[in-house]
């Protein structure tokens, strides 16, 4: 077994010291560049089986935050961020009310009082071969 | 010479490479020390921000200003992404207090939110920038008139410079110099500069809780900041008690004469008692009304127009809401659902106004909101601070033997006044 030498030795050390620095500054940059402060809000949601929600049914999602309407005319949707500046509305018996401001929309999510000036947004909603409803919030 | 300069450059690289092991050691280390991030991504704006991470305990502001619709920093400024509280800190609007008028057109006007139209309702900015609570401008006119400084009592000087494009009132001025004491070389006009600005309303009050008040719009938005510890409150609010106007008015008299501020030597004890002037008289409803049951967003946060002191803005009067003797006080039926009152109503909900109520309004058409005319001709009035609930009726009909053209409180004074 050979003893190394005191060269050898300052030379591994060296290389191991440059190694390490590379593989550090590399890993935080690394970690630099792929940073994300945050995930961006998901636009799709599985809102199950469609036979879930029963014709006349009117189902607040506050995680989403949506409404999904089911009348005559099928599945609907109505996004829950006021128009305003996107306080999220309360679900009344009459339609819906922003906590934040007042503004006031019916069941259509049509504009009854401001200061919102648009009415509540519409979703998109679609149901799969196997019977799920989509909705889609972008 | 040669060896050295071998072994220096031989050595450098190591040398080097070791040094950013430790710098990158360390910064890993401080890194690993930095708390998780509590990542908050408000609707309103879409940006991330780690406020929460440190601030998760703060109340609500106000129901008007939910956390996860407007986040922290669209209000206060600040570095959103650092964790490190003094990078974090090091560019908010104001210190704690966004709303001090040296900052509040970026704060609180920003994004449209309360410095829009007059048509919106959303000029609030411009209406306390150019309101005689911001400006000061009566008592600074009156000063100047007074000592023989300007020839009149219109006001020239604000606390601010300000300019107004468009004058819609008869006693509107056109703009305002910031005012200087020094340039007079008047020592009279010093002491007042030196001893008698603390009251408008981006002023830093005077020592004492009796005076504790933030600046700006949370002068009056953020009451009793007294109790909470080291003033820092998170609260905004239209609820306002006399309390806090009580924090600048009712709280002692200049002497002219040494041109200084003479304090209150007595501690009120009940609520009539809090009134200072000791040779005034007062009405049920002026020591049992909060100031903001009667006075109008328009009295407190001016009109957008330029005055020359309080008494071209402040034109509530006992007729307002009790009317003379030939005429009913002035009511309105609700049937515009984007009535501004409803708005109001809804910043401080104790009535639940509908369309169809019919409430009074004042001389300029404000409506009193918290107020309703019942099906028997009175009225009610709720206040909206206690809550409580003051039947009144019109002088109309009465045998009040007021004279016409006496509309003026004192005149009422004279004999519904309460006994000190």
């Amino acid at each position: 077994m050979s003893s190394l030498s005191r060269r050898d030795f300052l030379k591994l050390t060296s290389q191991a010291l440059l190694a390490a620095s590379g593989l550090l500054g590399l890993g935080g940059l690394f970690r630099f560049l792929s940073y994300q402060t945050g995930q961006p809000p998901p636009t799709k949601f599985d809102l199950g089986p469609a036979a879930n929600y029963l014709p006349g049914s009117r189902t607040v999602m506050l995680n989403i935050p949506a409404v999904l309407l089911h009348t005559e005319r099928g599945y609907s949707a109505l996004s829950m961020a006021c128009t305003h500046l996107n306080c999220t509305v309360d679900a009344k018996e009459t339609g819906f009310a922003c906590p934040c401001h007042g503004s006031k929309f019916d069941m259509q999510g049509a504009l009854l009082r401001g200061p919102a000036q648009k009415p509540l947004r519409s979703l998109r909603v679609e149901q799969t071969a196997e019977g799920k409803l989509i909705l889609y919030t972008d | 010479m040669q060896p050295d300069r071998t072994s220096a450059s031989r050595f450098f690289l190591p040398v080097a490479s070791g040094i950013l092991l430790l710098a990158l050691c360390l910064a890993w280390w401080m890194n690993s020390r930095q708390p998780t991030p509590v990542s908050l991504t408000p609707t309103l704006t879409g940006q991330p921000e780690y406020c929460l991470t440190c601030h998760a305990d703060l109340p609500e502001i106000s129901p008007s200003h939910p956390v996860q619709t407007f986040g922290c920093v669209i209000c206060h400024g600040g570095e959103r992404l650092a964790l490190n509280a003094d990078v974090a800190h090091s560019s908010m609007r104001g210190g704690q207090n966004p709303s001090d008028l040296s900052v509040v057109e970026q704060s609180c006007g920003g994004s449209n939110c309360h410095s829009g139209s007059a048509a919106d309702n959303n000029d609030h900015v411009q209406r306390v920038m150019s309101s005689v609570q911001s400006t000061y401008a009566g008592a600074i006119a009156s000063i100047l008139y007074t000592f023989g400084a300007e020839p009149d009592l219109t006001a020239r000087f604000g606390m601010h410079a300000v300019s107004d494009q468009v004058i819609t009132t008869q006693t509107g001025v056109a703009a305002l110099e910031a005012f200087d004491p020094i340039q007079y070389d008047h020592s009279i006009i010093e002491d007042f500069g030196q001893n008698c600005l603390t009251c408008h309303i981006n002023a830093i009050p005077r020592d004492g809780v009796q005076y504790a008040r933030e600046t700006g719009c949370a002068a009056c938005h953020t009451p009793d900041v007294n109790a909470f510890p080291e003033g820092q409150v998170h609260r905004l609010t239209t609820e306002i008690p006399y309390t806090q106007c009580n924090t600048c008015h009712n709280r002692g008299n200049y002497d002219l004469g040494q041109m200084t501020f003479v304090e209150r030597a007595d501690q009120p004890t009940t609520r009539l008692q809090s009134y200072y002037q000791p040779i005034a008289q007062f009405t049920r409803c002026e020591w049992t009304l909060d100031c903001v049951d009667c006075h109008t967003r328009t009295e407190a946060m001016g009109d957008d127009d330029i005055h020359s002191n309080m008494k071209d803005i402040q034109y509530i009067q006992c007729k307002t809401c009790h009317g003379t003797l030939t005429e009913l006080p002035q009511t309105k039926t609700l049937t515009d659902p984007n009535d501004i009152a409803f708005r109001l109503a809804q910043l401080n909900p104790v009535v639940d106004l509908k369309l169809g109520d019919t409430i009074l309004v004042t001389e300029q058409g404000e409506p009193l909101w918290n107020t309703r005319v019942l099906s028997d001709g009175t009225y009610e009035l709720i206040g909206k601070v206690t809550k409580q609930r003051f039947a009144f009726r019109p002088v109309m009909g009465t045998g009040c033997q007021q004279i016409p053209d006496q509309q003026a409180s004192q005149y009422c004074h004279q004999c519904h006044a309460v006994e000190h």
